[in-house]
Formats: C-alpha cells, sequence, structure tokens
C-alpha cells in the first residue's frame, strides 16, 4: 500500500471540504474554501498517480478553478456520466458546472496564484431554493435526479434533466441534514442529520420509508459533515457518526428491514464520513487452495473526526488497514476512483489529500455496471494542448531572443485582422456615444464569445493571442519570466529588482525596507520618504472611496466605517508584506494573462465593431463567388434525367443501374481559346458561318505561331482542345475530329456514345468524357485506343459524388478528379481505376517528412500527381507540425504516405515525381532505419548484376534508369553511419557493372 | 456569483507627460448577457492624506455586454492640478479603476503611479511650485492591486433575501471567516475576505 499527500493540492491554505474523483479518473474536484469566496478547483489526475507525470512541468496539475460561489464549498460530486459537476456550499446555492469549449487559458487578473485554466468549466445552472448551507449533494444512480440536503433541515431533489426544475423538497428532519446517499438501483435515498436519525426516503412516491434513530441517540456534539454510503450491492448502507456503547460507530444497517444489528468499531471519535468503494470484490481462488464458492465483498472506508482513516472489507471482522494522524484535522471526505485502487481523503484543516493504493487486495473486481462511462477525450485533449504550447512556444522562440522582433507572429487573426492590429486601433475604432444624460458610453469589443450551447474541440486552431505581446503566458512554460516580455512592462524600464523594491517599500512596511537594505534602486529616495503616505495610500486600494458613491447604502457604510479603519490597517500592512515578494515577482506574468482563442471567435459572426464589416463582407461574397464558380466549373452531376427516367420506370429496366449523366457545355455561337503556351497555338470556332445547301457549316480556325489555317465542320461545335501536337474538337452530332498542328485531319471523324462533357489534349493523346460518364483516351500516332469506352460507374459510386476536374496527362494517362475529395487515374495496364489521391486521407494530414525534402529548394514536384493532391500537401505539412501523434504511429504514417506516392506517380507515369518522392522515401528509410525496406528498395533498383534470360527485371522505370536512381539514392543512405555496409555492398555492385 | 471577471488591464502610453490623458486597455470576461451597463471610474488620487483630493478622471458606461469576452479602451483626462495639494505633486501616488454594476463597486484595481521630474537638475532642486510640464507620470503597470466585492448582481428582489438570511456558521467553530454579505458593505476592520486577491 502506498500513500500519497500531494501537496500541489491546495486551496491556497485553505481548507478544502470535499473531495470527487471524476468518473473516468482522470480529474478530480475539490472544493473548500477560496480567497474570498467558496472555491471549487478541478485537478489532473495523471500526476497523483505517476510521479514522472508530477515532475513533469509541461503536464497542468490544476485544469480549472471557480471561484463563483460566494462562500465555502461543502461539497463536489462528479455525475455519473462525468459530463457535469454539482457543488454546494454555504452561499446556499447549488451550482452545476459543465466543461466547455476552451477559449484560451485564463488567470486570475491580479492574483498572485500563477495557475491558468486549462481547461474551462461554466455554471450551467444555480439551483436556489435552500434557505441555509447546503452540505451534501448527491447524484442518483443514471444522473436522474440531483439530491442536496442543508442546514435548513430539508432536502431538495431536482430534475437533473430539466435543471433547475425542482422534484421535491424532503422535509422531516429537525435538524441540519449533513449527509445523502442513494441506494444503487435508485429506489431509495438515505439522508443523516443532526437530529440524531438516519431516514430513508423512497423515490417512488418521496414518503419516508424508514427512520432510524436508535444507533444515534447517544450522539452529542456535532460534525461538519455526516456522509453516510450506501454499498455497491446494495445490501448495506452505512452511516456517519452513530454511538455504541458510548463510542463511536459507524452504524452498519441492512437493506433487509433496516436492521441495525451491527457497526464499524474503532475510531475514538465521531466518524464523519463512509464511501464504498463502487466495486464489488471477489477472492482470487489461489492454487491448491479448497475451490469453495467465494463470496463478493464490498471495501468501504471511514473517515473520521479523530484524523484517521479505516478501510473495512464486508467479508472481514476486522479493518483491513488503519491510518492514523494522516491529517492535522478531521477527515472530510473520501472518493475513491472508479478503478478502485484509490482513495484520495480530504482533510477538514488544511489542503492536501492522501491517496492510498490498496494494490495487494484489489482483487477481482466486478463492474456494477451502471454508469462506468469512461470518455478518452479529456487526457487525449490536455496532451494535444499542451504540445499545440509547446509547437507555439518553439516558433515563437526565435522571435522572444531578438528584442525587436520579440512579439510573437503567431497567426491570430481575427477576420484578417490580427489581434495586435485591432488593439493598435482600439481607441480610435471603439465606438463611444452619449447617453442622453451626457455620460460616455463605450461599447466594448468583443473578442470572444462564451459558449452556452454543447461542448464542442474547437481546440484545433486555437492560438492563444498574447495582448500584451509577452510570449506564452501559461504555467506550462514557466520559463518564460519577465526577461522575455517586451510590451508595456518592460517599456517602463524598471529593472525586475527595483520593481520589487518600489512594492514593498509601498507595501509601507518597515519591514519592507529592512529587507531590502541598500539595494539601489531610482525610485527609493523617492519612495522611502513617502513611507508614511504610501501606508495610507495602500489602504485606497481596498476600500470603496466616496469618489465612487454607489448605491446610498454605501455610502452610509463608509461613514460606519471610519472607527474601523486602524485595525484594518494593520491587517493589511501584515499581509502585504507577507505576499509582497510572490506577487510582485511574478507580476510580469499576471500581465500577461490573457490568451484567446481567436478560431473560436472567427466562426461566431456576431463580431462587434470593425469585425462585423468583415463578417458581412464575407457572408455576402461567398455566395456570389459561388453563382460565379458554379458556371465556370460545370460541376458535373450525376443526374437520371426525366426523360430517361420515366420509361425506365415503365419497362421495369432490367437492372437498377442509376443512369449516370454528366452535364455538357452549351453549343455557343463562337469561342476561342489558346491551347498551347509554347508554341503559341490560338483556336477559334464560329458556328453556323455559311449556309450550303441547306446545311449549316462550321469554321475552325487555328493560328500556330502566326501561321493560320481554317477547316469547315458539318455541324456545331460544342467543345474544342488541344495541345502543341494535335487538336480535337467535338461536335453536336457526337463526332470527335482529330487534327493535327497544321490543320491535317489526322484520324477519320469517331462516332462517341453521347454527346462530349470534357475534351482534353496532351502531346499526341486525345481523352474524352462523353455525358454517359464514359472515358475514351487514343493515342493519334499509333492510331490506337489507350482506354476504351470506360465507364466511371466504379468510382462515382456513391450519392452526389460528382466530377470536379478532369486531366490527360502528357503520358495520355486520365486522370479524374470527384467532389468527394478523391482523385483517380485509370491505369491502361492494369485496366482498372486507381487511387492516386484523396483529400480526406488521414495519412495526408499527419505524414511528416518534412526533415527528409531535398535542402535545396529543387523544383518542387510539378506534375499530374501534384496537381490533383493540390494544396493539400502543404497543409499536411502543416498539420503534422501541430499533430499530436505518437512517434512510431506518425512514422507509419509517413511511411504508408510516402508509399503510396510513389504507387501513385508510377502509376501516373510521373517520372519526375515518381524520382522526386522516391528520394523522399530513401532519405526517410535513411531517418527511421528502416533496413528491410531500404534493401529491397536497392535491390529492385540494382536489379541482376549477371545477365540471365530468366529474368523480367526492367532496367527503367518510367523512361528512368533504375541504376542512375540507384546512384542518387546511395548518397542519402551514405548519410547514416548505420548502413554503411548496405552503401558500400552496392556502391561496389553499381562499380562492378559500369566497369562492366 | 461575480458574472464579470476582469481578465487583464493594459496600461497604455507608459510613462508618459503628466498631462497626457490616462489610458487603460481593459479585457474582461462576462459569464452571462448583462441587461445593464457597466461603469468604469478612473480615481486619481491627490493626495495620500485625504480622500478629499480624489479625483473621478472619468466615468463611461459600458455595454451592451453579451457573454463573451470583451475588450475596451478607457482614455481619460489627466487630473486637474489645481486640485491637487502642491507638495503631493511629486512623488508616489496611486490610480484607481473602480467598476460598478447596478451602482455596486465589485472590483477595484490600483496602481502606483510615480511622479517625477525628467530633468536631472529639476529632480535635484524641485521648485516649490510643482512644473507639471516637466513631470513625466509613470504607473508602475507590472504591479496591479487587486481588490474584488461581492455584490449582489441579480435585481433588488434577491437582495433582501440574502440579507435576512445571514447565517454566522456556528458550527464550522471559527474554521472559516464569516461569510461576505451580498449587497451589503462588510465590516472591513474584521474581514479578512475584503483585502486584495494578490496579498
Amino acid at each position: 500500500m502506498k500513500l500519497l499527500k500531494p501537496s500541489w493540492v491546495s486551496h491556497n491554505g485553505k481548507p478544502i471540504f470535499s473531495v470527487d474523483i471524476h468518473p473516468d479518473g482522470t480529474k478530480f474536484a475539490t472544493g473548500g474554501q477560496g480567497e474570498d469566496s467558496g472555491k471549487v478547483m478541478i485537478w489532473n489526475m495523471a500526476p497523483v498517480l505517476r510521479e514522472e507525470d508530477e515532475k513533469n512541468e509541461s503536464i497542468p496539475k490544476m485544469l480549472c478553478q471557480m471561484d463563483n460561489h460566494l462562500a465555502c464549498v461543502n461539497c463536489v460530486r462528479w455525475s455519473n456520466n462525468g459530463l457535469y459537476l454539482a457543488s454546494g456550499g454555504d452561499d446556499k446555492l447549488v451550482m452545476v458546472w459543465r466543461r466547455a469549449a476552451f477559449i484560451g487559458p485564463s488567470t486570475v487578473f491580479g492574483s498572485s496564484s500563477k495557475l491558468a485554466n486549462v481547461e474551462q468549466w461554466r455554471c450551467v445552472t444555480i439551483l436556489r431554493n435552500h434557505t441555509g448551507d447546503v452540505m451534501d449533494v448527491a447524484w442518483s444512480p443514471h444522473d436522474v435526479w440531483l439530491a442536496s440536503c442543508s442546514v435548513d433541515n430539508t432536502i431538495v431533489i431536482w430534475n437533473a434533466r430539466k435543471f433547475p426544475e425542482m422534484v421535491t423538497c424532503l422535509r422531516g428532519h429537525t435538524g441540519l441534514v449533513k449527509g445523502l446517499t442513494w441506494d444503487p438501483v435508485g429506489k431509495y435515498i438515505a439522508s443523516q442529520a443532526d437530529d440524531h436519525s438516519l431516514k430513508v426516503w423512497r423515490t417512488m412516491d418521496w414518503q419516508m420509508e424508514a427512520n432510524i434513530t436508535k444507533p444515534f441517540n447517544e450522539c452529542g456534539g456535532t460534525t461538519h459533515v455526516l456522509r453516510l454510503s450506501w454499498s455497491p450491492d446494495g445490501q448495506y448502507l452505512v452511516s456517519a457518526h452513530a454511538m455504541n456503547n458510548s463510542g463511536p460507530t459507524a452504524q452498519i444497517v441492512e437493506r433487509d428491514g433496516w436492521k441495525t444489528n451491527m457497526d464499524f468499531v474503532g475510531h475514538r471519535k465521531a466518524v464523519t464520513v463512509v464511501k464504498f468503494n463502487p466495486k464489488i470484490f471477489k477472492k482470487k481462488q489461489k492454487n491448491g487452495s479448497s475451490p469453495k464458492p467465494s463470496c463478493p465483498y464490498c471495501c468501504c472506508a471511514v473517515g473520521s473526526k479523530d484524523r484517521s482513516l479505516s478501510v473495512w472489507l464486508t467479508s472481514l471482522k476486522r479493518p483491513l488497514v488503519v491510518i492514523h494522524d494522516l491529517f492535522d484535522k478531521s477527515i472530510m471526505d473520501i472518493s475513491w476512483t472508479l478503478t478502485g485502487l484509490g482513495i484520495p481523503t480530504e482533510r477538514g484543516g488544511e489542503e492536501q489529500h492522501s491517496l492510498q493504493h490498496l494494490r495487494e487486495e484489489s482483487g477481482h473486481h466486478q463492474h456494477r455496471g451502471s454508469a462506468l462511462h469512461h470518455h478518452h477525450r479529456n487526457p487525449e485533449m490536455l496532451k494535444y494542448q499542451q504540445e499545440r504550447q509547446n509547437s507555439a512556444q518553439a516558433t515563437a522562440g526565435p522571435g522572444s531572443a531578438g528584442p525587436e522582433s520579440s512579439a510573437p507572429k503567431l497567426n491570430s487573426v481575427m477576420n484578417g485582422e490580427s489581434l495586435e492590429d485591432i488593439r493598435k486601433n482600439l481607441l480610435k475604432k471603439q465606438v463611444e456615444t452619449r447617453t442622453a444624460d451626457g455620460r460616455r458610453r463605450i461599447t466594448p469589443l468583443c473578442i470572444a464569445q462564451l459558449d452556452t450551447g454543447d461542448f464542442s474541440p474547437a481546440l484545433f486552431n486555437s492560438v492563444p493571442i498574447l495582448p500584451s505581446g509577452c510570449s506564452m503566458s501559461n504555467h506550462l512554460i514557466p520559463q518564460i519570466s519577465s526577461d522575455s516580455c517586451p510590451g508595456p512592462a518592460s517599456s517602463l524600464g524598471l529593472r525586475p529588482g527595483s520593481d520589487l523594491l518600489l512594492s514593498s517599500a509601498a507595501a509601507g512596511g518597515l519591514k519592507g525596507l529592512e529587507d531590502k537594505d541598500g539595494v539601489k534602486s531610482t525610485l527609493l529616495l523617492t519612495s522611502a520618504s513617502k513611507i508614511e503616505p504610501m501606508k495610507a495610500l495602500d489602504s485606497r486600494f481596498t476600500e470603496r472611496s466616496k469618489a465612487t458613491p454607489g448605491i446610498t447604502a454605501v455610502i452610509t457604510s463608509i461613514s460606519g466605517l471610519v472607527p474601523l479603519e486602524r485595525p484594518k490597517d494593520g491587517v493589511s500592512v501584515l499581509k502585504d508584506a507577507k505576499a509582497k515578494d510572490d506577487s510582485s515577482s511574478d507580476s510580469e506574468d499576471k500581465m500577461a494573462t490573457i490568451n484567446k482563442n481567436l478560431s473560436f471567435s472567427k466562426r461566431k459572426p456576431d463580431l462587434l465593431m470593425d469585425g462585423a464589416e468583415v463578417v458581412e463582407k464575407r457572408r455576402k461574397g461567398r455566395p456570389r463567388k459561388d453563382k460565379i464558380s458554379a458556371p465556370m466549373a460545370q460541376p458535373f452531376t450525376q443526374v437520371t434525367p426525366p426523360a430517361e427516367r420515366e420509361p425506365s420506370r415503365v419497362t421495369a429496366a432490367p437492372a437498377p443501374v442509376a443512369v449516370l449523366r454528366l452535364p455538357t457545355p452549351k453549343t455557343q455561337k463562337s469561342f476561342s481559346l489558346q491551347v498551347s503556351m509554347e508554341p503559341s497555338v490560338f483556336l477559334e470556332v464560329e458556328n453556323e458561318v455559311s449556309l450550303v445547301a441547306g446545311s449549316k457549316l462550321s469554321q475552325l480556325r487555328c493560328s500556330r505561331d502566326g501561321r493560320d489555317w481554317n477547316t469547315l465542320l458539318p455541324s456545331s461545335v460544342v467543345t474544342a482542345a488541344g495541345s502543341s501536337d494535335v487538336l480535337a474538337v467535338a461536335c453536336e452530332d457526337r463526332m470527335l475530329s482529330v487534327f493535327s498542328s497544321c490543320g491535317r485531319r489526322l484520324l477519320p471523324a469517331i462516332q462517341l456514345g453521347t454527346t462530349v462533357s470534357a475534351l482534353h489534349c496532351a502531346a499526341h493523346f486525345v481523352m474524352a468524357l462523353t455525358a454517359g460518364a464514359a472515358l475514351s483516351v487514343w493515342d493519334v500516332q499509333r492510331q490506337k485506343a489507350l482506354v476504351k469506352n470506360e465507364s466511371l460507374r466504379n468510382i462515382l459510386s456513391g450519392v452526389d459524388i460528382t466530377v470536379s476536374q478532369s486531366l490527360l496527362t502528357q503520358q495520355g494517362v486520365p486522370v479524374i478528379g470527384l467532389s468527394n475529395g478523391k482523385s483517380f487515374c485509370f491505369s491502361s495496364s492494369l485496366e482498372t481505376w486507381t487511387l492516386i489521391a484523396d483529400k480526406g486521407d488521414s495519412l495526408v494530414q499527419c505524414a511528416d517528412f518534412r526533415s527528409c525534402l531535398p535542402s535545396h529548394d529543387a523544383p518542387v514536384s510539378s506534375g499530374p500527381l501534384a496537381v490533383m493532391q493540390g494544396r493539400n500537401l502543404n497543409a499536411g505539412r502543416l498539420a503534422s507540425r501541430l499533430s499530436s501523434t505518437p512517434h512510431h504511429l506518425q512514422q507509419s504514417m509517413t511511411l504508408a504516405f510516402l508509399e503510396n506516392q510513389l504507387a501513385a506517380a508510377l502509376t501516373l507515369q510521373s517520372a519526375q515525381e515518381y524520382r522526386y518522392w522516391l528520394l523522399i522515401y530513401a532519405r526517410f528509410l535513411v531517418n527511421e532505419g528502416s533496413e528491410f525496406r531500404l534493401r529491397e528498395l536497392c535491390k529492385e533498383l540494382l536489379g541482376p548484376v549477371h545477365k540471365s534470360a530468366a529474368t523480367s527485371w526492367e532496367p527503367t522505370t518510367l523512361g528512368l534508369r533504375k541504376r542512375e536512381l540507384l546512384r542518387e539514392v546511395l548518397p542519402v543512405i551514405g548519410e547514416n553511419l548505420r548502413f554503411q555496409r548496405l552503401f558500400t555492398e552496392y556502391q561496389d555492385q553499381l562499380e562492378l557493372l559500369r566497369n562492366k | 456569483m461575480a458574472k464579470v471577471q476582469v481578465l487583464n488591464v493594459a496600461v497604455l502610453d507608459n510613462p508618459s507627460p503628466f498631462g497626457n490623458p490616462f489610458q487603460f486597455e481593459i479585457t474582461f470576461e462576462c459569464m452571462e448577457d448583462l441587461p445593464e451597463d457597466l461603469e468604469w471610474k478612473i480615481i486619481y488620487v491627490g493626495s495620500a492624506e485625504s480622500e478629499e483630493y480624489d479625483q473621478v478622471l472619468d466615468s463611461v458606461l459600458v455595454g451592451p455586454v453579451p457573454a463573451g469576452r470583451h475588450m475596451f479602451v478607457f482614455q481619460a483626462d489627466a487630473p486637474n492640478t489645481g486640485l491637487i495639494p502642491e507638495s503631493d505633486a511629486v512623488g508616489v501616488t496611486v490610480a484607481l479603476i473602480t467598476c460598478t454594476y447596478r451602482g455596486q463597486e465589485f472590483i477595484r484595481i490600483g496602481y502606483y503611479v510615480n511622479n517625477e521630474y525628467t530633468d536631472p537638475e529639476l529632480r535635484e532642486n524641485p521648485p516649490l511650485k510643482p512644473d507639471y510640464t516637466q513631470l513625466q507620470r509613470n504607473i508602475l503597470a507590472s504591479n496591479p492591486r487587486v481588490t474584488r466585492f461581492h455584490i449582489n448582481w441579480e435585481g433588488l428582489a434577491d437582495k433582501m433575501e440574502d440579507n435576512e438570511n445571514v447565517d454566522p456558521s456556528p458550527n464550522i467553530g471559527g474554521m472559516l471567516p464569516p461569510s461576505c454579505i451580498t449587497g451589503k458593505m462588510p465590516p472591513l476592520g474584521l474581514m479578512p475576505d475584503n483585502s486584495m486577491d494578490c496579498m
């Protein structure tokens, strides 16, 4: 068994009254006293569980703190599904919290605590009904109800599905109700109060089922809480503070008839809290022991005012373990993790809690099945945040080194305007009006909206912004200190030393002067002479002055205050002196506390002021753009034309195959296009130029390097295309004509099945995509078909998928880009469609091969593959920088991605791209030390050294000589000493071959 | 619960000549839409000796305030030198930013302000009558002193109820400081509650 008292779990020395571990075990909440309010804090569990995480400064310990309770928080409880946290306090309120989208870390301005919230928890509802301090809250099984009990002698049941609706108020206790527990099947709720009774209430009709008083008759004195607990099997209810023969006990109440025959004895003072482990345990069968059926048992922790904790098993007569003097004060609350291995307990006195690892006894636990709701989101998110912040820091790093460029150029853009820009002009731009009575009224600029709705992991683009020009102010990165902070703070020209001095002198204490005796500062002169007035000034910080009249009540109370002023001063001076040191040392951090998530606000359109204009423009702009782009791009749609659909319904077509139909270009009276730049070739088409014997003729004119030719066609030309070698035109009569660059007809007119949808020419290849979604490619030079009327049905399978792009490579490989982000090419050798690019491919997003890019900015691959993958590749490289994928996973993803690229380049017959990716691939293999693949690659490139008839090895690929490629790859291999053998092996063989 | 949290105050144009206007860029977060405006004030403490010399440099209403993070720049003219006691013109004093909602002050941010001659000659031998044109104002921006007060954020109806139900919490045995009473001025002399957060 291990005990751990994480000293960092503290409410700044203020008492903690409650603790609860999140059902998923990744975090826990504490409730208690705050500075001048109640406080709820949410902590990360990982640093408790693992020492290395505790030492790791990048793992946040505190996740969120909420100061919203007006007075001490007595109880915090997670809902069973883990989505909500309920807290009840001396302010008579129950607050229900829910995690909200993270809008950047925030700290309490001016607070000495450097802890920034890394999670955002928002109060979603405040439950008001109690007229006294709320002492305990409890969620029913399945989170149907939330119960709260109070010193107003009542228990209130809230409808947890419809906050803040109240279901009922249970009255009957005649004393302060200090503990609640639900029966695990939700049939009862039990409460314990100072009126020496434990009452069990039915949830069916909310009437009292049992009133147990006997074990409590002797009870004298009071405890702060009486947290009772129901066993997970529902059989036993164990009370807090009961008495048996004038000894304090925890009374066991049996469900069966509410009998009170047993108790847990041994504590020297009143039992304050009982908590069952949520699991039911089963003894492991020991080898060789008799196979007697083992009885399941429960495990229960009992905490007492005597500062000791005992742990009991229902199968044992004596406690499993008793731990004395855990804390200085009474134990206030206990929580088990759902895995049943640890219990932090809280003491009332001060901070700290302990954790027990009950490894030996964990046995075999059975799940009760009720509310084991694990969500792995949170740890993942935390990790993600950390990595993000680390990477952001890394990018900001070089900037903050130089004093000029120190404002980190984070891509903090708010509708095209960075927050820095906004801040610069805020004074000029902010809307200021006069009210009817002539007062100034400023409309503040909304820089982030709070979500009140559902949680959305809006982290993806969250770049924290630092308004004061400082680098990351997060506690996660504590090493960024005041020195690296430009901005207003350093413009003061104060060294940290003088800063400190002034503040301590100002604190008015003689104490401050003693400490800092002899510390030089220009400010010392003035401030030293001002010690007395400074002391007087100090009180101004804290007292509402006459200058802020406020309401009349305040004025009267101020006058009533005057006699009290002196003692107050004394207090504040003492406190000042104590706190000065840390408050001044971290003051820089304090000033840099605001970070925001702009991406979040970006999504919300309701920005005020100039932000709003931009948004408006965008809104208007988008549809217009769509309108423009629509006719241009002519998104090919998979349409079943009504004319065809009708008959097919009647005749009950043999197969329910959707008829693919791609849109076709409209016939225009005339049009012209440039088909080639080098040499420059222009095409001009004029339809219906002349009528000869009743038939309309169309004219095709072509100008190539200043030389013109023209020809006539018997039908209107729908579309035309050309390359430097060939020209193709498709006519309304579904005829495709191909001409040489000089106007000579190369092929007889080709009859297409349906009208043409898209026509492309490249080198001596012509590609036609028809409205019937059939694709053909011809090699004009060799007068052969490469692709024969191949249907797009296989790749257009899916709802609403359309052809968004089509092209023909110089090698005559047709490529079709679809609206779902996938691109296919038809491989004539494989006679099938092959996928060459997928924008939704997660491999693309995550592959990280930046380190393997050619160092000199070599012509980045430009070819059909790059065209189809487009900017996507760049996005992938960026995303990889932010990605939090573990290294080995990313390595495999990158490898897979690179191999995909190679295969795609190969099938596209894009030699340059193949070579480009091959070199990156080789470099990646070298960097990652993948010898198997590397060897295979070399072997393939080298081929057989000795000629034999049986070999099928091709010496070239895509016209590249493989051995030349190997010659390029080898130096890369040589860079890694690990592959020295491989390098020399192939180097020698290449030499051998060359000499042959 | 406090509906408005001040997240940051950046002191702009600092240090600056004494006659320049004060400029504070204030960022705050609001938990829910506020039906009424916030009122912000800048108070210049003319003399440490007495509140009589306090000057409200300006007050502005800020609104509407929907839930979210907001920022604005509060600019106010420099203090009227005629109202500052001559003996207090040079040296350290205090500037306060306060914010009230429904007439109740819920936050007070204080800064030390050092007024000094930039000219070494004048610094050595300050004129009897302060020469404000030569004075430089330096706000110690890195060390704000923030005090928060509990106020009643809701309407007046609640306030009555809250005042009635002041519970001295006798059972806690002095472990807890008595809670701050909403909407009413707490007895300052006894209230550790009402101290500065940074303390």
